[in-house]
């Protein structure tokens, strides 16, 4: 066990800095990938910002507890955005080009290696602005300090229900060839999770929640920040996380059996 | 002149093709999203204005409000569809060198590749817009409106093409593009009104974006999908101006790029 | 160390009708093709074997290769290599096997090769201070030393080439396979990773499978042949088999100080090309009567020059190309 922790975190110390000698060789590219993540978090808030300058209040929230959903998903985003996000396009493009090859036959866990390898350090760098605006917020809607301890493992859980989701989306690149378009219909998830549950009518609602739990990223822990003695969303979460993981090795390793690897 | 329109033919048909041969990515990356976008806009203000008290905000009532984000996902099909990722690519990986060689520019290629696009996306925004109109989730004042925007929409798209086709031409300078052509469609949606009626942004900062050509990506064609009076021949100048003005850039852009060209060996 | 018995693989395509009209009808309904690309394809290979591979585009030898390293899995069939099942990708199956494609690069293309190769021992669990040898030994042997800072898409590919071999050798695996690894390379690099890799063998004893387009590969390396066309094993035996499959018939080229007489006695009873002046003829004679008609030959024309070279491989491999009914003849020769 200590052998695979050593091994994983020596690969995954490799994994860092060849993404940081690949990220930091492009310098206007490097700028462009802050300003671009800059413009996104703007336009969000700023968007919410121009409703309630007509309304008081969205579902059981006002401004300041809407405001913190926000920034919480927007925080969220960043670890994909950094972690994950640059993984999930290159798989799509190795599996398009059959370059996928050499990832199979490293003596490595293959999920491990496909969605951790590549790391973006530019937008790492945001997270000055997504923890500042986390904990400006945070302040506004009186966080206590064992909230603010806790709160980067549920950003951890929150990332976690969404990459599994994604992993799950995206073994079916494999059996279509078409695999760039998986990468749209991911981003059409993270889209549908940057809004609470609330907002959604009954039925999306529960299908959002039981089927494919895309609500439950940023509403379950909002929701149990905002009133701590409610745990029925975090349950719902922990359980989601739970069968999605479950589910990804069967479906990976049936994924795998279908790639038919592009000929050179 | 026949030969020169046999080239625009053969090169719609080649692109034509291409685009349908990936009916999922067709779907995933134009349609797909439209939906969605339409979906969370619908919910957000049902769940708006079904809150106590809530029945008209800034002019709009619950229908009044539906009807715009449905022709937000109309206009977006009919003049934002287009992306410039392929253009792009054949900057980036050498393949410019062909066209340098054909006798069809890069400029006429791509023009006519987004033709066929274009092409492809009326068919699909016709059937949305009678199928939308039969159930019916939108009502146009009259037929006269709906053509007024479908041309007005055509001009924009134009526009957008200009747009896209800048940032694509970029690929001189940069490894990759991509992250403008984001860049692009986060400032175009949320300066043109796609996410919100422009009437609830700050006054000031409305007068602000009349002097750009982002309402005119999506507030303005809305409006006149609405039959709103906005004097269509104005509306259709200034847009012209900016495709002219896109337009000119462009060339001096590609003129450059093309003096920096070195083919990547592949 | 390789066990296959009735190894097949199938791949579906669609057909599309050209056109517009054939576009807008695909995308509603498409019509599926099936591509036997391997075909109850049986191989036994034994430790420290140097095995070719040969076969014309699309024969199916990549579609093994991958079928044997765990890429692909096969439609039916059953193999097992170095005690494992391939497509099973065992992390221990993986840490023994190497796989090199001269048509696709596994080293990182925006940084030098060295990042890429202390990223590859990482996955191998090399320690480091023995990686640092090891790469400073393959180095000095492919003479890359000083381009290992180089970022990889500013090498030549010959230079790739020797980064990608030593990519593959680090964890010095027991079973390597080379699907195409001269591609493309001049000369001189063709020669340098040929002997590069004779003495790596020599010295390691490794199995190796390798597939070219070159005939010059295959006879610098090989001493066993294994010939696929369509997906199918036709022939399997030694190199010197191979060579005479067409028979033991010797090419020889005579070059003559002025025009011959092409019906000259000398020259009949044997295949022969003439050059339009009639000063140069190529003609196959049998092995048994080779001495007699050079001799022959030499005395009664002013030869000036002349050479024999056996039937070279590549000779039968374009006979077997062009006649394709001999293919199923030399079933007759499989080992």
């Amino acid at each position: 066990m200590i052998k695979t922790i050593k091994k994983y975190s020596r690969v995954y110390r490799h994994f860092v800095s060849t993404s940081i000698a690949l990220g930091t060789s492009f310098r206007l590219h490097f700028v462009l990938l802050i300003l671009m993540d800059l413009l996104f978090y703007f336009s969000s808030l700023a968007s919410v910002s121009f409703i309630f300058d007509h309304v008081n209040q969205i579902g059981p929230w006002q401004r300041t507890e809407f405001m913190f959903f926000v920034c919480f998903m927007l925080a969220v985003d960043h670890l994909h955005m950094t972690f994950v996000s640059e993984s999930f396009w290159e798989l799509s493009h190795q599996i398009r080009t059959g370059s996928l090859d050499f990832l199979l036959l490293k003596p490595i866990g293959t999920v491990f290696h496909a969605f951790l390898r590549f790391i973006r350090p530019a937008s790492a760098l945001n997270i000055v602005v997504t923890w500042g605006l986390l904990i400006y917020y945070g302040q506004a809607i009186g966080l206590l300090w064992w909230q603010w301890i806790l709160m980067p493992i549920l950003m951890l859980l929150s990332l976690t229900l969404l990459v599994t989701m994604e992993i799950l989306v995206s073994c079916s690149m494999f059996i279509t060839i078409e695999s760039f378009g998986i990468n749209f219909l991911r981003m059409q998830l993270q889209q549908l999770a940057r809004w609470p549950d609330f907002v959604y009518r009954l039925w999306a609602r529960r299908i959002l929640t039981f089927g494919l739990p895309v609500i439950l990223v940023g509403s379950a822990p909002v929701h149990w920040l905002l009133s701590p003695f409610e745990f029925k969303f975090m349950a719902y979460m922990f359980l989601a996380i739970i069968v999605m993981w479950l589910i990804i090795a069967p479906v990976w390793r049936l994924s795998l059996s279908r790639y038919e690897s592009a000929s050179s | 002149m026949q030969a020169e329109l046999r080239k625009w033919r053969a090169t719609f048909e080649v692109s034509w093709t291409n685009h349908l041969a990936y009916r999922l990515n067709f779907i995933l990356l134009v349609f797909g999203p439209a939906l969605v976008f339409f979906f969370i806009k619908y919910n957000l203000w049902k769940s708006i204005y079904t809150m106590p008290g809530i029945t008209v905000l800034q002019g709009y009532d619950f229908d009044q409000m539906l009807q715009y984000q449905l022709l937000v996902l109309i206009v977006s099909l009919m003049a934002q569809g287009h992306n410039s990722m392929k253009l792009a690519d054949d900057i980036r990986l050498g393949r410019i060198s062909s066209y340098l060689i054909y006798p069809f520019s890069f400029f006429k290629f791509h023009t006519a590749s987004f033709l066929a696009f274009q092409g492809i996306q009326v068919l699909i925004c016709g059937f949305t817009i009678s199928f939308l109109m039969i159930i019916p989730l939108v009502t146009f004042s009259d037929f006269n409106s709906v053509m007024r925007g479908l041309y007005f929409a055509s001009l924009v798209s134009f526009l957008w093409f200009q747009l896209q086709f800048l940032v694509g031409l970029l690929a001189f300078w940069l490894e990759e593009t991509w992250i403008l052509r984001v860049i692009l469609m986060t400032t175009a949606q949320f300066l043109s009104g796609a996410i919100l009626p422009l009437e609830f942004y700050p006054q000031s900062f409305v007068k602000f974006l009349d002097y750009t050509p982002f309402p005119y990506l999506t507030y303005i064609p809305i409006k006149i999908f609405q039959g709103d009076s906005i004097n269509l021949l104005n509306a259709s100048l200034v847009l012209l101006f900016w495709s002219l003005f896109v337009y000119a850039i462009n060339h001096i852009l590609f003129k450059r790029g093309v003096r920096l060209y070195t083919a990547a060996g592949m | 160390m390789i066990h296959a018995k009735a190894l097949s693989k199938s791949f579906r395509s669609y057909i599309k009708q050209p056109g517009l009209v054939g576009s807008v009808k695909s995308f509603f309904s498409r019509e599926w093709t099936t591509k036997h690309a391997v075909e109850n394809f049986d191989l036994e290979v034994q430790g420290g074997e140097i095995v070719g591979l040969l076969g014309p585009n699309g024969a199916g030898k990549t579609t093994l290769m991958k079928m044997f390293t765990g890429i692909i899995v096969p439609s039916s069939g059953s193999v097992n290599v170095i005690g494992y099942k391939p497509f099973e990708r065992s992390i221990a199956f993986r840490q023994q096997i190497a796989l090199v494609m001269g048509q696709k690069s596994q080293l990182w293309w925006d940084i030098p090769a060295l990042d890429s190769l202390h990223l590859l021992g990482s996955y191998y669990e090399i320690p480091e201070a023995e990686l640092k040898s090891r790469i400073a030994h393959l180095a000095e042997l492919l003479q890359v030393s000083d381009l290992l800072k180089i970022h990889v898409r500013k090498l030549s590919l010959g230079e790739r080439m020797k980064m990608e071999l030593m990519s593959c050798l680090l964890h010095k695996p027991s079973i390597i396979f080379l699907d195409e690894p001269t591609i493309g390379l001049d000369l001189v690099a063709q020669k340098t990773i040929r002997r590069f890799l004779l003495d790596y063998h020599e010295q390691h004893k490794p199995t190796i499978i390798l597939t070219s387009h070159y005939m010059a590969d295959v006879s610098a390396l090989c001493r066993r042949i294994v010939l696929v066309l369509d997906g199918q094993k036709q022939f399997d035996g030694p190199l010197e088999k191979f060579a005479q499959i067409l028979g033991t018939e010797k090419f020889v080229k005579f070059q003559f100080a002025e025009s011959q007489n092409p019906n000259s006695e000398s020259f009949q009873g044997f295949k022969a090309t003439w050059n339009p002046e009639y000063t140069r003829v190529e003609m196959q004679i049998p092995e048994k009567n080779l001495r007699d008609a050079s001799i022959k030959i030499l005395t009664n024309h002013a030869v000036v020059d002349f050479h024999t070279e056996k039937l070279a491989i590549e000779r039968v491999m374009d006979e077997l190309m062009s006649n394709p009914a001999l293919a199923a003849s030399t079933q007759n020769h499989a080992g």
